[in-house]
Parts: C-alpha cells; structure tokens; sequence
C-alpha cells in the first residue's frame, strides 16, 4: 500500500450489534475530489472518524501515503497532513477568529522538517525568549493563517478579534475550513460542509470548494454531502454508501442517478430519476 | 488467614458505608450531571446533627439518627435551590464551584459550632464480637452492613419500581425528553439531592458508629471516597456504586491491616487515582446502564470547563483585563519601595503572604483556567516546595538559589508525574482527581515521618543565602521581603509570558474543545503537562519562598483548605488570568491580617464571596481569559 493517497481497506466497525460502516473500502488521492453520499445512517461520518483516528476501526486497514494509520492517535494523522472537519463545527469558543486559525498552524510551528515534534523545553525557550529562529517560524505560521482567512473574503478577516462563539452558523463553518486550510493539508475531510447553509452561502462554499482545486492542485479532498446540486459540480468521484457498505463507486452523474441509488435515498424508484438536492434531517 | 477474613468481613462494613456515599454522588450525578462536592459536607452534618441531638439532647440514637436524616435531606433540598438552581444556564463549571463553596462553608461553620476537635459519638452498638472458625467480626460490623445493605435495596426498589423512580430516570436519560413528556425535572433534582442528603447523613451517622468519633474536617476525606467509590463503579449506575463501595473498604481494611493504619487514606486516594489512569468509565461502566445516568454519564462525559462556555453560550462579558509580561515587574518595582516608606514589621510580613499568595493563585489560574483543568490540590505542590527548602536548607547546608532550584524543579517533576492520571479526565472528574492528589500530599507530609518530621514539621530553616549573588544573605524582615518580592515578579512575568504565548493559546484551545485541538494535530497530552510542571514550579518556587519566610514547615499549611483557598483566590481574579489570580491571591491573603478576629470567619466569607462571584460575575474581577 503505497503511493501518494488515502487507502481505506476493507473496514468495519460496530457500535453494540449495529454495523456501522461493515467493510468499505475507499482511495482519496492527492489532487482529487471525492465525495461520500448515502442516507443518514449510511456511516459516512463514521468513515471520517475512523480516518481521523477519533474513532478506532474493529477490522481492516487504513494508509495514508503508505503509512499506516488505523490505530495511530488523531494527532499523529493530523500531522500525517490530514485535516478534518466536524459535522457540528468545532471553533474553540472562547478565542478569537484570528487565535483559533493559529491553534490551527500551531503543529506546523512545532514539527521540524523530519517530522518530529520540537521538546517542550525548546520550544518554551523559543516562545519566552523570542529567539530569531522562532520568530521566523511564528511569522511563516502567521502568514498562512492570515491567507486562509482572507480566502473568505470579509466574512472571517473584519472578525478576526471577535471571539468563535459570537459567530453565525456558517462563519463557525468558514472558520473551522479556514484552520484546517491554514495547515495546508495534504488531505482535506468535510465533514456536511454545507449543512445549516442558505443556498446563496452553498453556492458560496461550491466556489470556494473549486478554487481549492485550483490552487492547490495536490490536496485529496474528501466531502460528505447531502447537497447533491453540489456534489454534481465539485466531485470527480462519488461514493455511495449504504448501510455502511460502499454501494456505488462512479462520476458523479453515473453514480447518482443509479437506480438502486435513488432508491437507497429515497426508499422508492423516481421517474427521472435526476433528482437534485436530497435533505435528510 | 483468619487475620485476612476478619478484615474482608470489616471492610464489607466500611465499605457498605462508602456505598452509600457513592449513591449520593451517582443520584445526582445521574439527574443533574454534576458532581456535588458538597456531599461529604452533607455526610459530615448527618454524623453531627445526630452527635448533638444525643449529646445535647438526650435522644436515644434511632429517633436521634431519624432526625438527622430528615434535617440532612431538608439541607440537600436547600442546596439545591440556593446553590444550583440560580445558576442553570451559567458556565458548566459554574455549579461545581458552587457546591465547593458551600462545603467550604458548611465545614467552617461546623469547625465554628463543634469546635475543631475530634470528639468521641456519644452512642454505641454492643462490642460483642462474633467468631466464624477463627475470623471475628463485630456487632457493629453487622449492624453498619445491614444498615447500609437495607438503604441500598430500598434505594434501588424506589427507583425501579415506584412512578416517581422512573421519573428520576428518566430525567437521568434525558432531561429535556423527560419535561417533554410533563416530568418536573426541577422536582426531579430537588428529589435527587434530598436524597443524597439522606444518604449521607445516614452513611455520617453509621461513620461515625464505625469509628466511635466524628470531626468537621471528616467530610473531605469520606466524600473522596465515596467519589471514588462511584467512579470504580461508573459513576452513574447503583449497582455499580455498590460493588465500588465494598472494593474500597475490603482494599482500604487490608492495605491499613498489611501496610499501616496511617496509611489507610492515601491507599483508598492512590486507588481512585490508579482507577482514573486505568479505568475512567469504572468497573462497571461503559455498556451497562443500569439504573441511572444515560449514555453521556457511562461515558463520563464532561462539560469543558471553559468559564466562558455555558448551555445559554452568548456571554458578552469576554473583556479581560490584564497586564503584560513586563508589568508584573513594573508593579514589583514599586512595592519594592515600601519598605523605604514602611517601617512596621507587621504590615511587611502581611504583604510578604500577599506575594507568595499571589504567585500560588496564578499558578492555580494556570492550570485551572488556562487548560481547563480545576486545581483542588495545589496545596501538595506547594507544599513539596516548602518541604524541598525544608530537608535541603539547614542539613544539606545548601544556598537558597540551590533550595529554590530544588524546589522548583521537584515541584514540576511531582505536578507532571501527578497529572498523568488526569490526562483522560475533563471537567469535574478531574477536578476531584486533584483533590485526590492534594490529600495524598497531606498524608505523606504528614506520615513521611523519616523525611518531613511528620506532624512536628521541621524547624530552625535557616536565613536564605544568595550564593549567586555573593553570598547575600537576607535575614530581616525587609530583606526577605525583597527577596520574595523579586522572585514573585520574575516567576509572574515569565508565567504570563506563557500565558500569551502560543503555548498558551494551545492551553486555551484544549480546554475548549480537546477533540478539535487533537484534531489540529497538537500533541494535547504533552501541552497539558507542559501546563502542570509550569504550575508546579511556580507553586514550588511559592512553598521554598514560603518555607524562608516561616522558617518551619509543617503539614497543616498544606491542608485541602489552602487549596480551597488558592482556587476560590484564581476564580474570584479571573480564570486564566494572572493579573486578576495575582491581584485577587494578594488582596485575599493580606486582608485577614488587617482584620481582627477574621481568620475563623475567613473561609466561610470567602465561600460566600464565591457564591456571589459564581452569580454576578462568574468571570472574575479582571475577567477569565
């Protein structure tokens, strides 16, 4: 299992006698999109939580550019270049816009090139002494956070003193994409970006999901969604699941307007077929 | 082997006992998700009330027992409304504090009533001692087990099978589900915390049987381990707290039979604190939900203790006041001209305790505050400090700046190797797991007797010496003002240069959300005992400065009561703020010395200080960073 990706074989995991993923297999690779469907129950998130180490597979395997991670702490695969987000968006409430996107850059300010993490003592020296090469580091740290929030144009820079908490709905969204943008990951896990959005901000995130494709064209980036119109246009892939089993693997217009698809979303075959938008819960 | 059933079959009493002080905490553990530290207050009032009612009243010990449960239960009630009620919707660590105010409370005023003294319970069971082969047990045994066993089963009868039990459950479920459904989950707590009131007079009373004397300070001790009784079962489930319960006492008899009566505590301590390390969800926690608690409360989970995070989030209150690293020496270099202005020995040495007070309240801010973890234990941090300068002073011959080195150093090395059994903990299971650490503190100054003298303490520490300074010596009252007062400074300004630093904001960040700071890549555990051996040097350096200044260390400045003290000082400053912990820990420790006869009242003024603070203004005077 090498190559530049993350390799998902064959994993399960069961809460109490409930399958909640039962042997999906999946691959991201680098500089593509892939987005994850499926009914609520479908264990898409749980698939995220397994890559992201919150969450411990019962069976089967997971590698991340070769290195295997499926009983490594969520740190370590953060480190690996794996960013993720939350489906109820996680900011640290209390700090500001512009200290939460910091906390975001702060393992980059502690890993050497090697991948090893600086000791407390270095880097308590570094931070309360002000050393030259730690200020270089903080100014490069802070020149990301400050580029992934102007991403979003005014919505998160004018707001960058305010704290996390007092942020609507889809800036804590934006925030919590910009901190892990302000890592430059090597893969990027969303995790219903869209969800509790208005469609005038869909289509906002839509944008900004296809600018990151251009501008960094090496990131693997992995969507779960429910906003299908979205899924159609940002997607080169799209995977279905199923009560927790991969049902579909295909180009977005092939993989959802399958029969047995449409089906699984909707409980029952749709003329047509073309259904847009499907909103679970 | 008729030693080792004697004591099994004893520690089945006690440990009947602690059962049903587990019962308390999971009651209300289950139906209001906290963690009443008050619940060894209760316990200790219910051996009291009934001490009393014999001693001054006459009462035979059965209406006299029935009595105390009653007035205990109509206290638990009391609780409830004055100390939490006002506060649903406050920050998540709002109530916890508040049940420890009003332990710090209850336990002063019964220091007040009582006197501090232990004093012998006025009734007893016949000492007849039964013998089975060659293993004995006593009436007393019986009688304390059966009682406990009675409560027990009547306990779990009335929730699994009255209507009103259900609905205790239910609201333990899910308290928005069950008001929902027309349940009065207020009616509901209220129920919960009378009865633990009861429960705990009731465990106070048999105590106090068991040990034939009851104290005011018994409180602490026996609702830890009740706690951790809880804990060993789950925390949330009665069977559970049972068969917790019994472990403690069978493992507490034979540790105190095989090791040593003195002892006895700190295994019962060393215990809950294995158990945090090994086990958090308990012996019988994790996929059982028996009776009480839901799935939140079998996986512990906990509120963040960020002051700022509450179930009504909005606060606005978020401006914190607060001075730059460089202003801590600013404010040091005017109080170092007081002594120029200032002739009065007295007023010098006030302000001397002011300093030192300071220095232990930011360093409680830091952890409590700062990472989120509260500090009911800084007392033993400190006191390693005062004891490093103690053993090492005058037998070692060593300078002070070796002493302090010492001190700080072991300090930081003690608050690291103590906060490892924190590292799964959030919220107010790890601010017990500290009080655990802070009492294990005490036993050992208390019992390490080969190194700290024990109760006697040790005396004559010497003038400190300066040897990196040629040799200064600093023996009057104004020199060692300036001494402490200069080392405050530095170790603030440095301690705030952590606070603002990127490591501080990685603190921050962790007692927000410690999921998402994993998930940002940062390596949490490491942060947090970075946190701790920064605390503990500061808390180190504050007890070696404090050791000079007494010139005698003994284990009674190391109480629980200190750690109290520090930890209302950081919340009333400010969490997280060390501006507003050093301001408040100065004030606070020189005001008694200008008020007269105030030092009995102080902890009880303070505790309603707090209770206050807990409803006005939950973020501090400076306000909590």
């Amino acid at each position: 299992m090498t190559g530049e990706a993350i390799v998902v074989d064959n994993v399960s995991r069961v809460f109490g006698g409930l399958k909640a993923v039962d042997g999906a297999s999946l691959k991201l690779a680098r500089g593509e999109t892939v987005a994850i469907v499926g009914p609520n129950g479908a264990g898409k998130s749980t698939l995220i939580q397994l890559i992201s180490g919150v969450d411990r597979a019962d069976s089967g395997t997971i590698h991340v550019d070769g290195v295997r991670t499926d009983h490594l702490p969520p740190d370590r695969i953060a480190r690996l270049g794996v960013g993720r987000s939350f489906q109820t968006s996680r900011v640290f409430p209390a700090l500001t816009v512009w200290d939460s996107v910091l906390v975001g850059v702060q393992a980059g300010l502690i890993e050497t090139r090697s991948g090893r993490l600086i000791d407390p003592v270095t880097e308590s020296a570094g931070a309360l002494l002000g050393l030259p090469f730690w200020r270089r580091r903080v100014a490069a740290q802070e020149a990301a956070a400050e580029a992934a929030l102007k991403l979003f144009g005014d919505r998160l820079w004018p707001r960058r003193d305010q704290p996390a908490l007092g942020l609507s709905y889809a800036n804590r969204r934006r925030l919590e994409i910009a901190r892990l943008l302000a890592a430059e990951p090597r893969y990027l896990l969303l995790d219903e970006p869209s969800a509790g959005m208005n469609p005038t901000e869909t289509e906002e995130l839509t944008h900004l999901i296809l600018d990151l494709r251009r501008t960094h064209p090496d990131m693997g980036i992995l969507v779960i969604e429910h906003k299908l119109s979205m899924v159609r246009r940002i997607a080169d892939r799209v995977v279905v699941l199923n009560q927790g089993r991969v049902l579909i693997e295909d180009k977005p217009d092939h993989a959802l307007d399958h029969p047995e698809v449409v089906e699984a979303y909707l409980g029952r075959a749709r003329s047509g077929a073309n259904f847009q938008d499907a909103h679970h819960g | 082997m008729e030693l080792f059933l004697s004591q099994i079959l004893n520690g089945l009493a006690i440990g009947q006992v602690y059962a049903l002080i587990a019962l308390g905490f999971s009651l209300v553990f289950g139906v209001a998700n906290i963690i009443n530290f008050a619940q060894g207050a209760l316990f200790m009032l219910g051996a009291f009330i009934a001490y009393s009612a014999i001693a001054w009243f006459g009462l035979p010990l059965v209406p006299a027992a029935a009595v105390s449960v009653v007035i205990v239960a109509i206290l638990g009630l009391l609780l409830e409304r004055i100390a939490l009620r006002p506060l649903i919707g406050a920050p998540y660590v709002a109530p916890f504090l508040s049940t420890l105010a009003i332990s710090t409370i209850i336990d002063q005023s019964a220091e007040i009533v009582w006197s501090p003294e232990s004093q012998p319970f006025p009734a007893s069971i016949s000492s007849t001692t039964f013998f089975i082969g060659n293993a004995y047990i006593t009436v007393t045994d019986l009688v304390i087990f059966g009682f406990g066993a009675a409560a027990t089963v009547a306990l779990t009868l009335f929730v699994s099978f009255t209507w009103t039990g259900r609905a205790l459950r239910a609201t333990a479920q899910d308290a928005s589900a069950a008001a929902q459904l027309g349940i009065r989950t207020d009616v509901m707590r209220q129920i919960a915390f009378g009865l633990a009131g009861a429960l705990g007079a009731l465990s106070g009373i048999l105590v106090a049987l068991y040990f034939q004397s009851v104290f005011p300070q018994m409180g602490i001790p026996f609702g830890l381990k009740g706690f951790a009784a809880a804990l060993l079962g789950g925390l949330a489930s009665i069977p559970g707290a049972v068969v917790g319960g019994l472990l403690l006492g069978i493992g507490e008899t034979l540790a105190s039979a095989y090791v040593g009566d003195s002892y006895r505590d700190a295994i019962a301590f060393t215990l809950l604190l294995l158990m945090l390390l090994v086990r958090p969800n308990g012996l019988l926690g994790g996929g059982r939900l028996d009776a009480l608690g839901g799935a939140g409360a079998a996986a512990g989970a906990m509120p963040t203790t960020s002051l700022l995070a509450s179930s009504s989030s909005q606060q606005s209150a978020l401006r914190a006041y607060y001075l730059p690293p460089w202003g801590f020496l600013a404010v040091g270099a005017a109080f170092a001209l007081v002594p120029l202005v200032v002739s009065s020995t007295y007023v010098l040495q006030a302000l001397i305790y002011g300093f030192i007070f300071a220095l232990l309240s930011a360093s409680t801010s830091l952890v409590s505050g700062s990472v989120g973890i509260l500090s009911i234990g800084q007392a033993a941090f400190f006191g390693v400090g005062a004891y490093a300068v103690g053993v090492f002073a005058r037998p070692y011959g060593l300078p002070a700046d070796a002493t302090l080195a010492i001190a700080i150093g072991l300090t930081a090395l003690v608050a690291v190797v103590a906060a490892i059994p924190l590292l799964k903990l959030t919220g107010h299971t790890a601010a017990l797991g500290t009080l655990a650490i802070g009492q294990i503190g005490f036993l050992v100054f208390l019992n390490w007797v080969s190194v700290t003298r024990g109760p006697m303490g040790i005396l004559n520490i010497p003038h400190p010496v300066l040897e990196l300074l040629g040799g200064l010596r600093f023996a009057t009252t104004e020199q060692k003002y300036w001494l402490v007062l200069g080392f405050a400074a530095v170790a603030l300004v440095i301690a705030e240069r952590y606070v603002s630093s990127p490591i501080g904001r990685v603190w921050r960040a962790i007692r927000e959300d410690r999921l998402a700071a994993l998930a940002a890549g940062l390596p949490v555990r490491r942060y947090i005992l970075l946190a701790f051996a920064v605390s503990g040097a500061l808390a180190g350096l504050a007890g070696g400065l404090f050791a000079y200044v007494q010139q005698v260390v003994s284990p009674e400045s190391f109480t629980v009561e200190t750690s109290i003290l520090v930890l209302t000082m950081a919340v009333l400053g400010g969490l997280g703020n060390l501006t507003g912990a050093a301001l408040a820990g100065f004030a606070l420790a020189i005001l008694p010395e200008f008020l007269r006869g105030f030092a009995e009242w102080r902890m009880i003024v303070y505790g309603l200080l707090l209770l206050v603070a807990l409803r006005v203004r939950p973020q501090g005077l400076l306000g909590a960073r």
